[in-house]
């Protein structure tokens, strides 16, 4: 009865997109699925709240046709905002009854749901952004990356630093040669703390006993999607599903697609051949507290082998002598250290170095916005920087892998060995029961 | 509570009229003929002191005192000629002559009132490790037992282990050529086991009754007053800021304790640390979950500077890439890297101690024994002291040594208290230079009534 309610205010809702912005279905304009630059998309949201509503403001330049997501109390602001747009609970009914009028999907929901949702939309030749990470487990990262490359789609992650000058100038400075060879690079976050005297999202809790009512207008059954069942709790969202295995990727999943894409292009990483990590007792249910993963990159061409360190949850590296007194050692960096010198994210340290050096020659074009990137893709531009196939499957996949290293399960074994990595066969090829974590096994209902 | 004070010191004071007659021929300073037994007496006697104990019966053990009847009951049980007593003031007062030393195993926050009272009276003193509970206090102690002369030893029983001098022989040797860095870790605060598992948590707000056993106020000692709590007593202080130092004020005295020995280390220029914490009511009350400290020790003769790395937590050193697949880091241990090679060992003074990989470690040549060993190895540890106080020359981990590493772990506990701050180490003035916050952590105001 409710569905029908909504139903019908749905078709309302796409009679008024219709009036107000003459919507062309793709259709009718033929070719390869491509909307013509000077046409508008049509673009759906799997995820309307949180960082959902944040992405498809972006995207205003283009029609927001339909939204769908599985807790209305969230998405009302952008149900609001965007009355026009036709409203789903489940992104699979959304994507059957909008099929010929989307061109796009924006995918912005939990970390355990972007790879069955993204699929879903490329198998039906829709253009996909989705939020970083791309995926939950590696061997989704990998499966959807293929497709999207089959498909043809213009796709696009989610970690807007990518279109930015300071990614431009870290390649730059480091190409030019600047510091020399890099042999080690440390990145760090504060998450889940934000800071040092609050946190983000709990890591390193156990499962909540109480099972509260579910709220009116949460579903669920849709939310948990691919996870397996377990009773709601306000614990898991909005939000907080970051910090549990079955939904998040913890604080490297979240951040690490962010801090480490640079690094990966500035050093033009591809898979490593090892990790190994160390964290905080971790349980079944939580990622740690705090950790440390260490990856291990051959040689690329010229390019020394790379020893690549992540710490998260209030750790980090030792400050650097050559980082000035009175300068901050942030709670969140990116440290070069190469052979001729030391890189903090994009400048030499000190300063002085920063200030005797300059500019890098230019040698990468410059991004009319990580957004923009991904409309004129679609459009039938140039891939996005951070396409899946290209750039952002491979990335996410090494991000990814770290997580692997802090398993409970693995904990023993990993104080005994470094996992070591086959990444064109995607397998751990010293500890086979690591690869059991390579691909969740999803719920019965629910496929890739 | 009253009444079990009043009940324990009516009965010690009986046993202690009765045997102080008996016991009464310590002459201070007096030599020992061989066969002669040392009068010792022990305070905080139901968790460590009983251990260190059961390594003194060749002694006489003349008198007991703890707090809590129930946790030192066991104890006291067990030498059922020893007087007992509930205030190591009282002990010390009725005692008088009859002690000749004494083993002082209570949480660390009273570490250095009681050993500062004994050393004054001229006994000498087995106190367990970390030597004190702030730097001032351990600096204090160590000066104090140098001018009485009394012999001393800290309970780093591992400092008199065979494995830290065969240690000390290789570094000498040059094993591994010149030090630069070394990589320290605990698993603590989470170790697993009862007694190295800590609290992390807020002041408790609850305010169960005192069991009849315990005297709370003389546990408290020179803190400042707070209300009972059973997550206090016994253990659990260890994770509290006032009353223990942490897993690193724990366990570093063990773990650093080569290193800081065979390196010669001495005092660190600087010290660093990252900690999980991160709620401040938390933050404020128990040590974190994990920290990382590190420390810049300067060049030392012709020795090299060194950095050193403390993890704990479960948090680990990047695994040695010369450490063969297959081989564990051990939960408590350390790594000294040097320039011709690596050297692994694990807690308690380098234990397991191994050149790695195994293959360098079968190729090495080792040099012949060059420093003599204590009798027993670590189990010998309380005897070596029994020892020095007879003939006079120092114990392995007189305070001498033990006050230094001491002084050099309870500056990373500091760290982890003023985290995420480079803080620089004028050692001679007891001042970090850079940080006035960290005065009032190196030397604590005492409750009303307590003095070192």
């Amino acid at each position: 009865m409710k569905d029908r309610t909504l139903s019908r205010r749905d078709f309302m809702g796409a009679a008024a997109a219709i009036g107000a912005f003459t919507v062309v279905p793709r259709h009718v304009l033929g070719g390869a699925g491509h909307t013509a630059p000077s046409e508008k998309l049509n673009i759906a949201g799997i995820g309307a709240g949180g960082q959902a509503a944040s992405d498809l403001r972006h995207m205003e330049s283009e029609n927001i046709v339909a939204l769908c997501d599985v807790d209305w109390r969230r998405a009302r602001g952008m149900f609001n905002r965007h009355p026009e747009a036709r409203k789903y609970r489940d992104f699979r009914e959304m994507l059957d009854k909008e099929d010929d009028k989307i061109d796009a999907v924006v995918v912005a929901i939990p970390d355990h749901m972007h790879a069955a949702a993204s699929m879903a939309a490329i198998k039906r030749g829709k253009h996909v952004y989705c939020e970083k990470p791309l995926t939950h487990d590696v061997s989704e990262a990998r499966v959807l990356a293929e497709a999207a490359r089959k498909a043809g789609v213009a796709t696009q992650m989610g970690n807007q630093g990518q279109a930015s000058e300071g990614t431009r100038l870290m390649c730059e400075t480091i190409w030019d040669g600047a510091i020399g060879q890099v042999r080690e690079v440390h990145v760090w976050t504060d998450r889940p703390l934000r800071g040092i005297n609050d946190v983000y999202w709990p890591q390193g809790v156990g499962r909540p006993a109480e099972t509260p009512a579910v709220p009116d207008e949460v579903a669920w059954d849709l939310w948990l999607g691919t996870a397996p069942e377990r009773p709601y709790h306000p614990d898991y969202m909005p939000f907080k599903w970051r910090g549990w295995w079955d939904f998040g990727t913890g604080a490297l999943g979240d951040i690490g697609c962010h801090s480490m894409d640079p690094i990966f292009r500035a050093l033009k990483l591809g898979h490593p051949t090892s990790v190994e990590a160390c964290c905080t007792l971790v349980n079944d249910e939580s990622y740690p507290v705090a950790s440390r993963v260490t990856y291990e990159f051959p040689a690329r061409g010229a390019m020394a082998p790379v020893t690549l360190h992540w710490y998260d949850g209030g750790m980090k590296p030792p400050r650097p002598k050559e980082l000035e007194d009175g300068r901050a050692w942030d709670t969140n960096g990116t440290l070069f250290v190469g052979d001729d010198g030391k890189m903090l994210g994009n400048r030499l340290i000190p300063e002085s170095r920063q200030t005797k050096y300059g500019k890098p020659p230019q040698q990468i074009e410059r991004s009319p916005g990580h957004y923009v990137e991904w409309i004129q893709a679609c459009k039938g531009g140039k891939p996005a920087g951070s396409n899946f196939p290209d750039h952002a499957g491979l990335l996410a996949q090494v991000v990814l892998l770290g997580n692997l290293a802090l398993r409970p399960a693995l904990k023993e074994k990993v104080t005994r060995t470094r996992l070591m990595w086959d990444g064109d066969a995607m397998k751990v090829t010293n500890m086979p029961e690591a690869n059991q974590f390579l691909q969740r096994t999803y719920r019965k209902g629910w496929t890739l | 509570m009253t009444e079990s004070k009043g009940s324990i010191t009516r009965r010690a004071f009986v046993r202690g009229a009765a045997g102080a007659i008996a016991g009464a021929t310590f002459v201070p300073g007096r030599a020992f003929g061989a066969n002669e037994r040392l009068n010792i007496a022990a305070i905080g006697v139901g968790g460590m002191g009983a251990a260190n104990l059961n390594a003194c019966t060749a002694e006489n053990i003349v008198a007991l005192c703890d707090v809590d009847s129930d946790y030192g009951g066991r104890t006291f049980k067990k030498f059922p000629q020893a007087r007992t007593y509930l205030d190591y003031r009282d002990m010390l007062d009725k005692e008088g002559k009859n002690i000749d030393a004494v083993i002082i195993a209570t949480p660390d926050h009273t570490h250095a009132t009681i050993g500062m009272e004994c050393i004054r009276r001229g006994k000498h003193v087995y106190l367990q490790k970390p030597l004190a509970h702030s730097i001032y206090e351990v600096r204090t102690l160590t000066e104090a037992a140098r001018k009485q002369g009394v012999q001393t030893q800290m309970g780093n029983q591992g400092h008199s282990s065979d494995a830290i001098r065969m240690l000390y022989e290789w570094i000498q040797d040059g094993a591994i050529g010149p030090v630069r860095e070394v990589y320290a870790w605990s698993d603590r605060p989470v170790g697993g086991d009862p007694w190295s598992d800590f609290p992390i948590m807020a002041r408790p707000k609850e305010t169960p009754a005192v069991p009849k056993s315990l005297d709370w106020d003389r546990w408290l000692g020179p803190v400042a007053y707070r209300p009972y709590h059973p997550i206090y007593h016994p253990m659990s202080w260890r994770g509290f800021w006032d009353f223990g130092t942490g897993a690193l004020g724990d366990m570093g005295c063990h773990i650093l304790d080569p290193a800081f020995w065979v390196l010669n280390l001495g005092h660190p220029e600087r010290v660093e640390a990252v900690t999980t914490h991160y709620q401040p009511e938390v933050a404020a009350e128990t040590y974190p979950r994990a920290s990382v400290v590190r420390y810049e020790f300067p060049a030392r003769g012709a020795m090299p500077p060194v950095k050193l790395t403390w993890f704990d937590g479960r948090l680990l050193p990047p695994r040695p890439k010369a450490l063969e697949p297959g081989r564990r880091l051990p939960g408590n241990g350390a790594l000294l890297v040097g320039d011709k090679g690596t050297i692994m060992h694990g807690s308690h003074g380098a234990g397991g101690v191994r050149i790695i990989p195994e293959t360098q470690m079968k190729a090495y040549d080792r040099p012949a024994k060059s420093l003599p060993r204590v009798k027993d190895g670590s189990g010998g540890h309380e005897r070596d002291w029994v020892r020095a106080c007879k003939d006079g020359k120092p114990a392995s981990s007189s305070f001498e040594y033990g006050g230094p590493l001491t002084e050099m772990v309870l500056l990373g506990v500091l760290a982890m208290r003023l985290k995420d701050a480079t803080l620089e180490w004028d050692p001679v003035n007891m001042k970090v230079t850079n940080n006035d916050e960290a005065d009032k952590y190196i030397r604590p105001v005492f409750r009303d009534g307590w003095t070192l």
